[in-house]
């Protein structure tokens, strides 16, 4: 898994690449925890490279939104397609977050 | 010409071979086909001693290597070994990789050992690549290399660890074809192999390995054809089954879904598929994870073309536990991703054995 930031503004847009699984989950959660501790609050993951996505990666998910939510942040997601969009869909995951088309909505959504 | 009595090898407490004896005669070709993960590499790494046995004696030529005072070095000569994944050097051309044991270990003069190494190359068909170096070759003709070096060394019997296993499909015939030449040469070969057809074709004597032991040996019909105990029925019939041991937590997920996606490119399954397939085995696998340390699990997945159906079935002995019953999973996700992709889920307990089989739905692709 590849995860790269870029700050638009005032929200960090962390785009994700490859698996989110098992093994890669605890990456993306410590990964966000530092993002966090440098005073980040606004966030928006793109999902337009990541390929796969087990249960270990949606509690990932879970878990760092709940460490936003806990500092009074944001958080969307965006570009969730193909069997991302199918695992989220039959684990009724799709209900918990924002979602967006794209990062450019996610970005005025978070910004309001 | 080897001889190997009551062979075992342990791993800390993890026991890969309990007590395996067999003689292979000069001039044999023998196959080893099995399960992945039931010791089949570790007995051909055993009788070159890059894994030092824990008990037994092997016997090259009436001497028992395993006795501290024998030159093993000088032993280990009449052997050689080709791996799965080439192993050549790769700052070293194709000819000085064929050279360099000739040379350095045989006394040979480089014009002599660059002679008879052409001729190997020649043998296996990459004369014209003499001078290049292994990263500008295809895998199936790195492999040939691989095999002309051993071949270099003189050796009186070549082990082979799966040879074709790191290819693609395009490339295993040419690598095959070189062995069975060498087969007709009258080389005596061990090959531990999962190409049923070309064991069936090449050896003289085919071993069934499960369970740490020869399970069952025979000539290839009668293994292929007439399998008499039933775990090597199971593998012989079932051989679109793909078998994978876990033997503790902290197992490679992704050296696992390699070999399921190898398996399911072979069935020409559907990419969507395959993909569901290495979600449910990862879903499922968070279930047992408190298991594992307990007992191994055995993930046998098969794929049957007629009706189509793609089966994973884990395998776990000890107290009777049906982890579906119980819910392990962590939290609803996996649950629910499992009851999306599967058609039926049947638990059965037999003997001491805990068989969870789960059916996936058929995907278009």
């Amino acid at each position: 898994m590849n995860i790269q930031t870029t700050k638009v503004s005032t929200t960090m847009v962390v785009t994700v690449a490859g698996r989110l699984d098992a093994v890669t989950a605890p990456d993306y959660e410590r990964r966000f925890t530092a993002l966090i501790a440098e005073g980040e609050k606004r966030f928006i993951v793109d999902f337009e490279k990541l390929d796969y996505i087990s249960s270990a990666g949606l509690r990932a998910l879970l878990a760092t939104a709940k460490r936003v939510k806990g500092i009074s942040g944001e958080i969307a997601l965006a570009n969730i397609g193909g069997t991302v969009k199918e695992v989220f869909d039959i684990s009724g995951f799709g209900s918990i977050f924002s979602m967006y088309e794209s990062v450019d909505s996610a970005l005025i959504a978070v910004n309001k | 010409m080897i001889k190997i009595e009551h062979l075992s090898k342990k791993f800390g407490d993890l026991v890969v071979l309990k007590d395996v004896t067999i003689e292979i005669k000069a001039g044999e070709v023998i196959s080893i086909i099995g399960p992945s993960g039931t010791g089949k590499s570790t007995f051909l790494r055993c009788i070159n001693l890059l894994d030092q046995p824990t008990g037994g004696a092997i016997h090259i030529d009436g001497v028992n290597i395993l006795d501290p005072k024998v030159d093993v070095p000088k032993i280990r000569q009449k052997m050689n070994m080709v791996f799965q994944s080439f192993n050549l050097y790769s700052h070293l051309s194709v000819m000085e990789n064929l050279t360099l044991g000739p040379v350095k270990l045989l006394g040979l003069s480089s014009r002599e050992a660059e002679r008879k190494s052409l001729d190997l190359l020649k043998l296996v068909g990459l004369a014209e690549k003499a001078n290049s170096y292994p990263d500008e070759l295809s895998g199936g003709q790195k492999q040939r290399v691989a095999i002309a070096r051993c071949m270099a060394m003189e050796p009186r019997i070549i082990l082979f660890d799966e040879p074709t296993s790191a290819l693609d499909p395009t490339m295993v015939s040419e690598v095959l074809s070189v062995i069975r030449r060498l087969a007709k040469d009258g080389m005596t070969m061990a090959i531990v192999t999962h190409e049923m057809a070309f064991a069936r074709d090449v050896s003289n004597r085919v071993l069934y390995m499960d369970e740490g032991y020869i399970y069952e040996e025979g000539t290839p019909e009668q293994i292929f054809e007439h399998p008499q105990k039933d775990k090597t029925k199971a593998f012989i019939n079932r051989v679109r089954s793909f078998n994978y041991r876990i033997a503790t937590p902290d197992y490679d997920l992704y050296a696992m879904n390699a070999e399921i996606e190898t398996f399911c490119e072979k069935q020409i399954l559907p990419v969507k598929t395959r993909g569901n397939l290495v979600l449910v085995v990862e879903e499922m696998l968070q279930m047992y994870n408190s298991l594992l340390g307990t007992a191994p699990l055995d993930l046998i997945v098969s794929y049957s073309e007629k009706k189509e159906v793609l089966e994973v079935v884990f395998e776990i002995e000890g107290v009777a536990v049906n982890v579906f019953d119980q819910n392990m999973f962590p939290d609803e996700f996996g649950l629910s991703i499992v009851k999306s992709l599967t058609e039926s889920i049947d638990y059965q307990r037999e003997g001491n054995k805990n068989s969870l089989s789960l059916l996936l739905k058929k995907m278009a692709s």
